[in-house]
């Protein structure tokens, strides 16, 4: 401290009154406040837009509207031989299957005494779903001791009439429909009162296939989540091991030259490259010189560790690179080996760094079509995968292709239920983000 | 207590290490400039001299924890019982079993107390059951003054240590795996008197075992725990002699003025 400096007459400021300064250092503080508030407010407002139209659109999928009967499954029908061989019994299509439940459909509003006005039976029978007779020939096939027995069957409803009970058919749609007549809601009315129909839960949104195009009532996501856990395995079984390993070689143990700087660059490339070019390098690689299967979870599963892999290997490398060079000190300074020293000391500590690397590489690549399309996935599979190992060869679906497609086709319950399959997938990704917290915590708090 | 070991010195005159001419660069930054040593077997070895000076990067030298900074780059020759301790041939992962290092920082592993001390003796195979190695994990917090402390709470995190306790316990992990050579970088910086006290009592006792080489700041602690002094200016090893000698008579005028307190 100098002597002039301390000679200069002090200023009489008081510490109650803020200087001009403080004043406007103040002010700049509040405004940059405010700048953030407002951003993060946006980014909220976004969300809630988000989650509200695709919670209103979609949740209504998950809920399926049914038309219970009484069927009677004539033995003299269905079962010729009186066997119950389910082999011999296959010979009956759903043609046969489809005259049975009509017949129980018009017996029912009889004994319920409901007239069917001026419709013929087979605008009767329209109110059913076409999957109606195949259903209720699986079940047959699947149980042959029901052969003989009255069962109360619930079909699935049309899409019309399921879409008039959830509000979205009116009777002035109905009148430019082709596929559905005033008259015939008319009678849906009278069926729901005397508890022919009602609307509920359905199960089979997550479990059945997908359906086609004249018969979304029975469409589910069955093939498409089977599809995306298959390749969920592959990503992870593929994808962890290959990026830690070679996140371990470049940051512990390669040398620092002219080769790993031209790696690490390209990895940093690679991590941008647009996801729709790894599928063009699957095409090519995978299955036009591989000769691997169109449309199987393996080959998606193979592009989708390929599009990870950057992505882990940079959280993974970030995650070395904090672990304090002390601790890579201390177990070398004991007479720890390079190996010793990081598999014992600097991977534990950088692990929940690793792991939210991997969950977050796994969850976008969850939520990947484009790659997919390229591959085939996009095709319309009604056979669900087998079990592992056979399955991963299988032809599958995938979540995010299935709402894609789902919303390419013209039924417009295809759009409700395009949006019940992307609630599907959020809560996939929200489980997975779950996942890695608590796998982050649970391995933070060994210190 | 302590003043009494000056009188009662021996020295015993057989080199453990020997270094002849090393020189180490970081970069282009020349940090060591030619240095002879030997370190001699059952013997307190002091490092002193000004910040900066190339003590710690001498000490890392001798375990080749040098190896680890990309840029450094050490030549001439360090023997360790005559054989070249830089020969390629020499495993450093062997050389550290036997060349144990206490850091300038305390660097506990963030595991348990236990767990620190007991990792060294672990990996070398030093225990043949998990009594042995209780025992090897005792005696080693003994020694490091620490065992009062912790003996209650050894599952307990030794990063939840005070700085001193860490540093102590850093002391008890190198020497639980029973090194010919201990080198210590500063290891009382962070410690009060009597923990100071103890660990040169530690350091006193462990001559009887085997070499102690110490940096340290403190004349008076030089004076106190070592036989041989080493004076270290700019990377220059100044003066290198008995403490005693080093202390009353200094030949070079560098060394005279640091330990009045002229430089550094
Ligand atoms: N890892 C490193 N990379 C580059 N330069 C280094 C490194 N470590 C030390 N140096 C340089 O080498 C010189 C000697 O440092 P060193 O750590 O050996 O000093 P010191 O005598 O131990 O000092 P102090 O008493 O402060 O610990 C310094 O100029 C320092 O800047
Ligand atoms: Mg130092």
């Amino acid at each position: 401290m100098t002597a002039p400096a301390m000679a200069a007459p002090a200023k009489a400021t008081s510490l109650i009154e803020p200087d001009a300064r403080t004043r406007r250092r103040n002010a700049s503080e509040r405004r940059f406040r405010l700048l953030g508030l407002s951003a993060v407010g946006v980014g909220l407002l976004a969300l809630v837009i988000l989650l509200t139209s695709v919670l209103g659109n979609g949740l209504s999928a998950f809920r399926q509207t049914w038309i219970t009967i009484p069927v009677t499954l004539d033995a003299a029908v269905l079962d010729k031989q009186g066997n119950r061989n389910p082999d011999e019994m296959k010979k009956v299509t759903t043609l046969g299957y489809g005259k049975l439940v009509q017949q129980a459909l018009l017996d029912a509003l009889v004994e319920k005494g409901i007239s069917t006005g001026d419709l013929t039976p087979k605008e009767v029978m329209a109110l059913l779903s076409k999957e109606a007779p195949a259903d209720l020939r699986d079940a047959v096939l699947a149980d042959p001791s029901l052969v003989g027995q009255t069962i109360a069957f619930p079909a699935f409803a049309t899409s019309r009439i399921d879409g008039y009970f959830k509000g979205r058919v009116t009777r002035e749609s109905a009148e430019r429909d082709a596929n559905i007549s005033p008259a015939q809601l008319d009678l849906a009315d009278r069926m729901a009162e005397a508890g022919l129909i009602e609307t509920r839960f359905n199960m089979g949104f997550l479990t059945r296939p997908d359906a086609s195009e004249l018969r979304p009532e029975a469409a589910g996501l069955g093939v498409a989540i089977l599809g995306s856990a298959y390749m969920m395995i592959v990503v992870l079984v593929l994808s962890l091991p290959i990026g830690v390993a070679a996140s371990i070689y470049l940051e512990e143990l390669a040398p620092k030259n002219r080769w790993t700087d031209l790696i690490e660059i390209n990895i940093a490339n690679l991590a941008a490259v647009p996801s729709i070019v790894y599928g063009i390098l699957a095409l090519a690689l995978f299955i036009n010189i591989l000769g691997l299967p169109q449309s199987a979870p393996l080959v998606g599963g193979l592009v989708l560790t390929l599009m990870t892999l950057p992505t882990i290997i940079i959280a993974t490398r970030a995650s070395l690179k904090a672990v304090p060079p002390s601790i890579r000190d201390a177990a070398l300074g004991v007479g720890a080996s390079k190996m010793q020293a990081i598999f014992h000391h600097v991977l534990p500590l950088a692990m929940p760094g690793i792991l939210t690397g991997t969950i977050l590489g796994l969850a976008r690549a969850l939520g990947e079509s484009a790659p997919l399309l390229l591959i085939g996935m996009v095709a319309f599979v009604r056979d669900f995968p087998g079990a592992p190992p056979q399955g991963f060869l299988d032809p599958a679906a995938a979540l995010p292709v299935q709402v894609y497609s789902w919303t390419q086709r013209a039924d417009p319950a295809f759009v409700e239920r395009a949006s019940g399959a992307i609630i599907v997938l959020l809560a996939f990704l929200m489980a997975m983000n779950a996942l890695a917290i608590i796998l982050r915590r649970r391995f933070e708090r060994r210190w | 207590m302590n003043d009494m070991r000056l009188t009662e010195r021996v020295v015993t005159e057989t080199a453990k290490m020997t270094a002849r001419g090393v020189q180490v660069h970081y970069g282009t930054n020349h940090a060591l400039k030619d240095v002879d040593v030997d370190i001699l077997d059952k013997t307190v070895t002091a490092f002193i001299g000004p910040s900066g000076c190339g003590k710690s990067t001498f000490l890392r030298c001798l375990n080749r924890m040098n190896d680890t900074v990309a840029s450094a780059r050490v030549t001439g020759r360090i023997e360790m019982d005559g054989q070249d301790i830089y020969d390629p041939r020499v495993d450093p992962v062997q050389l550290r079993a036997k060349v144990g290092m206490v850091f300038q920082k305390p660097n506990p592993f963030p595991k348990s107390i236990y767990d620190n001390v007991a990792y060294g003796p672990k990996i070398h195979g030093l225990s043949r059951n998990k009594a042995e190695l209780d025992e090897i994990v005792e005696t080693s917090l003994k020694k490091a003054a620490l065992w009062n402390e912790v003996k209650d709470r050894l599952t307990a995190p030794g990063t939840g240590l005070s700085g001193g306790q860490q540093q102590r316990l850093c002391i008890a992990r190198a020497v639980a795996t029973s090194p010919e050579v201990l080198l210590m970088d500063e290891p009382c910086s962070a410690l009060d008197p009597i923990a100071t006290a103890q660990v040169e009592e530690l350091i006193d006792e462990l001559r009887a075992q085997f070499s102690v080489v110490i940096v340290t700041h403190s004349m008076q602690q030089a004076a106190r725990v070592s036989q041989r002094t080493a004076f270290f200016h700019l990377g220059h090893l100044v003066e290198y002699g008995e403490t005693g000698h080093i202390f009353t008579n200094p030949s070079d005028p560098r060394t005279e003025a640091y330990i009045t307190g002229r430089i550094g």
